[in-house]
């Protein structure tokens, strides 16, 4: 949520947005068309928010996945106009089977992909580096710093584009994607009235026979070389040297280059730039990919020792040591290689503090800019390694050494790291009132009314809230993969030979990304197993998007797809529709599947996502504890976990602010202390 | 321009993330330059939450460096110490001392750690601490006040935060946010200015103990 709009000029605005809306505004400038992504974290913003404002002349949508978000993008491209597709890192593994087809035949309009990675790891999914994706595809990707880099950037990516042919990746990691900070932007551009262009060329769509395809690799390899070119005139990776040669040159990819400044500076009395003249070159660089030959050979050529910073893995350091190799370069270089610096985790000062130490830079521990004294972290100063002590660039006098905050080199000491240790775990679980709680104590009954022991029975998870079902108290689901994966897992474990029920559990949103070739699968090979579709009507864990299946109101255009009709025209052998807050009859239908030792079952566990019934002030029911009647055995909450009960004085006390009256505790009080108002009127 | 960076943390329902966007407006209004990332789990309230914010730097990366913090807020005893790795010795610490226990914990598998635990650990770390005693907020309209303002009040009582942003500025904010809370809001965020001059600095009080 972009806020305060400050009129600065005529028509640039400076306000706080996240990066993700830097990005949708950057594309509004540049005047895409049509915009296309599938929820995930930390890219969903920047959908998200072009969905808020009124674009009466573009397309946006939530696509069914990722794959079919960018193959809409690139037709649209193909056919003259600007496209933007986003998505998580996640997603572009999804999108990368006709992402590197359409690589191959180029673009006509601009295209431009925009995914987030995750170093760090803040929302789950392998910590992968997305730029490994650009390097195979050979696609130009822009890797912005700051937020305003992200708005002008995505400019770039479209111009670079069009000029080039070639879809072009813009590549944000969390803390950029996520972050807010000030950013001038300027008024939206309207898409431009051109007539599609349709051109029937099988050399370039299509890719049948091998000379076609040999043409489209020379011809994408000659596409990067072009946009080689031009980012080296735009100068979109910035070199400066030193003014003596020799010293240290670093080289900064993407977001870890503003850490770099804040770090120079610390281990100098001036500031970046002035320390970066005297005995630091800088190459900061915005394209892994491609590869920035022309500055970094300047940077070779000019220091003794080569320090790379990037995030996840070494791919700009590992170019370096191919051009270090051709230019005869013979000082060292400091990075992952050489075992300094890591491949795992997001970077902050701390690491390029780490990778400087290794070069004998150390922080000044007091003095400094006097304005930003009480800034200066105080880490006690590392002595300087043996080779390069002529890089020190400032005293270590007055270095003060706090007693038990930070060890020897700047590490959190043992008092700080178990501290945190200290704390109680807080594992999440799903929100009060959440439809899933009712669907995992169901499963675990049947599991048990079926004569199975829980450990015995393999329940596989997918991707989305219904995962929570991994976490106390249900602990339930047994693996997660990928969108849909738990339908193919689960046929995997019936050819295994499992003697006991498999049951695989999924979204609705997972259902329609990727779980229905897996439920085919099942269908055509009479896989005997049991699915649970947990259909909520959102795409919840990323902050309630429309899927195909979320209600007629709230699908902007278009309309919703009747899930439980997809279910059965595919015709497995038993479909169940049940509501997950009657306990029992989800329980009796889950047990009867269980029961049936044959066939593709089905239960469809329908209700809407609590979060959205509470947002629009829907309450069915009232949940009320009688204190009185409560023996505190605390067995409500050890069954269901559910966050709107707690243990007060002498009984347990409900959060009316969170209860949605689901009625689940009521379940298992054994004195009848719980009650709501569906209970009492009979209605059950 | 002053530099300041802060660490605010908690547990998701708390508004730690909305602490974080008055932070923003109020430094946008300021005219002081800001960044801040919010860290959150899930969709789903109960995780840990934890907001970045740095003030008066141009151009600068969203995490605050470990041991970088000027102000560190945690609104959660146990999640406090959490917050121990920003801090150096000088650095400000406001504990607003609510205790959420996880349900691990209230059914007692999990163990939550004493008051008196936490703040021996924090003292290892810190060379004094703020905690503010929930139970001091003031009754507005029949209820307590907004824990989240008036742990933002009590953040404007040290002199670095006031340094970088004016109170008033952060009372006007306050106002154009939420007009119809106004009231409730300026009465949680006064307390808090109050609460946070009024409470000694240590480890010793352990309730949140005032100056006599
Ligand atoms: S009825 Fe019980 S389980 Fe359902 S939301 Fe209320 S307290 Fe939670
Ligand atoms: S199950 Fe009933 S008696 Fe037991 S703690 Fe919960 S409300 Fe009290």
């Amino acid at each position: 949520m972009g806020f305060a709009l400050i009129e600065k000029g005529r028509d640039v605005n400076k306000q706080i947005l996240t990066g993700n809306q830097a990005v949708a505004l950057g594309a509004l400038r540049a005047s895409v068309k049509v915009v296309t992504g599938y929820p995930g974290t930390p890219s969903t913003g920047c959908l998200t928010h072009l969905l808020t404002l009124d674009l009466p002349d573009r397309h946006v949508e939530w696509s069914s996945n990722e794959k079919v978000a960018f193959e809409i993008a690139s037709a649209a491209a193909w056919a003259g106009h600007r496209a933007l597709c986003t998505m998580k890192m996640s997603g572009l593994n999804v999108a990368y089977d006709a992402l590197i087809s359409i690589a191959y035949s180029g673009t006509n309009g601009g295209l431009v992909i925009y995914v987030a990675d995750d170093p760090g790891v803040s929302a789950g999914m392998p910590e992968q580096d997305s730029r490994g994706f650009a390097l195979m595809s050979q696609l130009p990707m822009l890797e912005p710093a700051t937020l305003a880099e992200a708005y002008k950037l995505t400019q770039t990516a479209f111009e670079l584009s069009e000029k080039t042919g070639s879809p072009v990746f813009v590549r944000l990691t969390t803390a950029v994607a996520v972050g807010h900070a000030l950013v001038e932007t300027e008024e939206a551009i309207a898409p431009k009235e051109i007539e599609p262009i349709l051109e029937r060329d099988i050399a370039r769509y299509t890719k049948a026979g091998s000379k076609i395809c040999l043409d489209q690799h020379q011809a994408l390899i000659d596409r990067l070389n072009h946009a080689r070119r031009i980012i080296h005139k735009m100068g979109l990776n910035r070199v400066k040297l030193s003014k003596e040669p020799g010293g240290l040159g670093i080289i900064s990819v993407g977001a870890t280059s503003t850490y770099m400044n804040e770090a120079l500076a610390l281990c100098s009395r001036l500031d970046a730039s002035e320390a970066s003249s005297s005995r630091v070159s800088v190459l900061s660089v915005r394209t892994t990919i491609p590869f920035p030959s022309e500055e970094v050979k300047q940077l070779l050529g000019h220091c003794e020792t080569i320090l790379v910073l990037e995030e996840l893995e070494p791919h700009v350091e590992q170019a370096v040591y191919v051009a270090a190799q051709q230019l005869g370069f013979t000082g060292s270089i400091i990075g992952k290689l050489d075992g300094t610096l890591s491949p795992i985790g997001e970077y902050g000062v701390a690491e390029v503090l780490k990778g400087l130490g290794a070069c004998g830079l150390s922080p000044v521990a007091s003095g400094g800019k006097p304005q930003a004294a009480h800034n200066e972290p105080q880490v006690p100063n590392v002595p300087a390694p043996q080779e390069s002590a002529t890089l020190i660039l400032a005293s270590n006098a007055g270095a003060g050494r706090p007693p038990t905050v930070v060890g020897p080199n700047g590490e959190p000491s043992s008092t700080v790291l178990s501290s945190a240790a200290m704390a109680a775990p807080r594992p999440i679980t799903v929100c009060a009132g959440c439809p899933h709680r009712g669907t995992y104590l169901a499963i675990e009954a049947a599991i048990k009314q079926a004569g199975f022991a829980k450990d015995d029975v393999m329940v596989t998870g997918d991707i989305g809230c219904t995962i929570l079902g991994m976490n106390p108290p249900f602990n339930l689901i047994w693996n997660e993969v990928s969108m849909g994966t738990s339908i193919s897992l689960a046929q995997g474990y019936v050819h295994a030979g499992l003697k006991t029920p498999v049951i695989a559990t999924m979204g609705d949103s997972t259902f329609f990304h990727g779980g229905i070739p897996g439920l085919i699968n099942a269908i055509q090979h009479q896989v005997p197993l049991t699915l649970v579709v947990m259909d909520n009507g959102w795409t919840s864990m990323t902050g309630m998007q429309v899927n195909a299946g979320t209600d007629d109101a709230f699908q902007s255009e278009g309309r919703r797809v009747d899930i439980e009709a997809v279910i059965r025209g595919l015709g497995p052998d038993r479909v169940e529709v049940v509501d997950p807050f009657d306990l029992n009859a989800t329980t009796k239908a889950l047990t009867r599947c269980l029961a049936e030792p044959q066939g593709v079952k089905v239960v469809l566990a329908q209700r809407e996502c609590a979060i959205q019934t509470k947002r629009r002030g829907i309450v069915a029911e009232y949940t009320t504890i009688d204190p009185d009647k409560c023996i505190l055995c605390k067995q409500c909450l050890r069954v269901t976990g559910c966050p709107a009960l707690s243990v007060a004085q002498d009984s347990i006390a409900i959060d009316a602010s969170l209860c949605n009256g689901c009625g689940l505790c009521t379940e298992f009080c054994p004195t009848g202390a719980l009650s709501n108002s569906r209970a009492e009127g009979g209605a059950k | 321009m002053i530099a300041c960076d802060i660490v605010l943390i908690g547990v998701g329902g708390q508004g730690i993330v909305t602490l974080g966007d008055l932070i923003g407006r109020a430094a946008l209004a300021a005219n002081v330059p800001v960044s801040y990332v919010p860290t959150k789990g899930m969709a789903q309230r109960g995780g840990f939450v934890k907001v970045e914010i740095r003030l008066g730097r141009e151009t600068v990366g969203p995490r605050v460096p470990e041991h970088g913090a000027d102000l560190v807020v945690s609104m959660e005893r146990s999640e406090a110490l959490k917050g121990l790795r920003f801090v150096r010795p000088n650095s400000r610490f406001i504990l607003y001392d609510h205790v959420w226990e996880p349900t691990g914990v209230m059914l007692g598998k999990d163990d939550y750690p004493s008051q008196e635990s936490v703040l021996e650990t924090m003292s290892q770390a810190l060379s004094d601490v703020l905690v503010l005693n929930p139970d001091n907020r003031p009754i507005f309209d029949d209820r307590p006040v907004a824990a989240n303002v008036f742990t933002l009040g009590a953040m404007f009582s040290t002199p670095i935060l006031r340094e970088s942003i004016d109170p008033r500025t952060m009372e006007s904010v306050l106002l154009h946010r939420w007009p119809k809370a106004s009231e409730a809001n300026l009465a949680a965020f006064h307390s808090g200015v109050q609460e946070g001059d009024a409470t000694e600095y240590g480890f010793s009080q352990f309730s949140g103990g005032r100056k006599s």
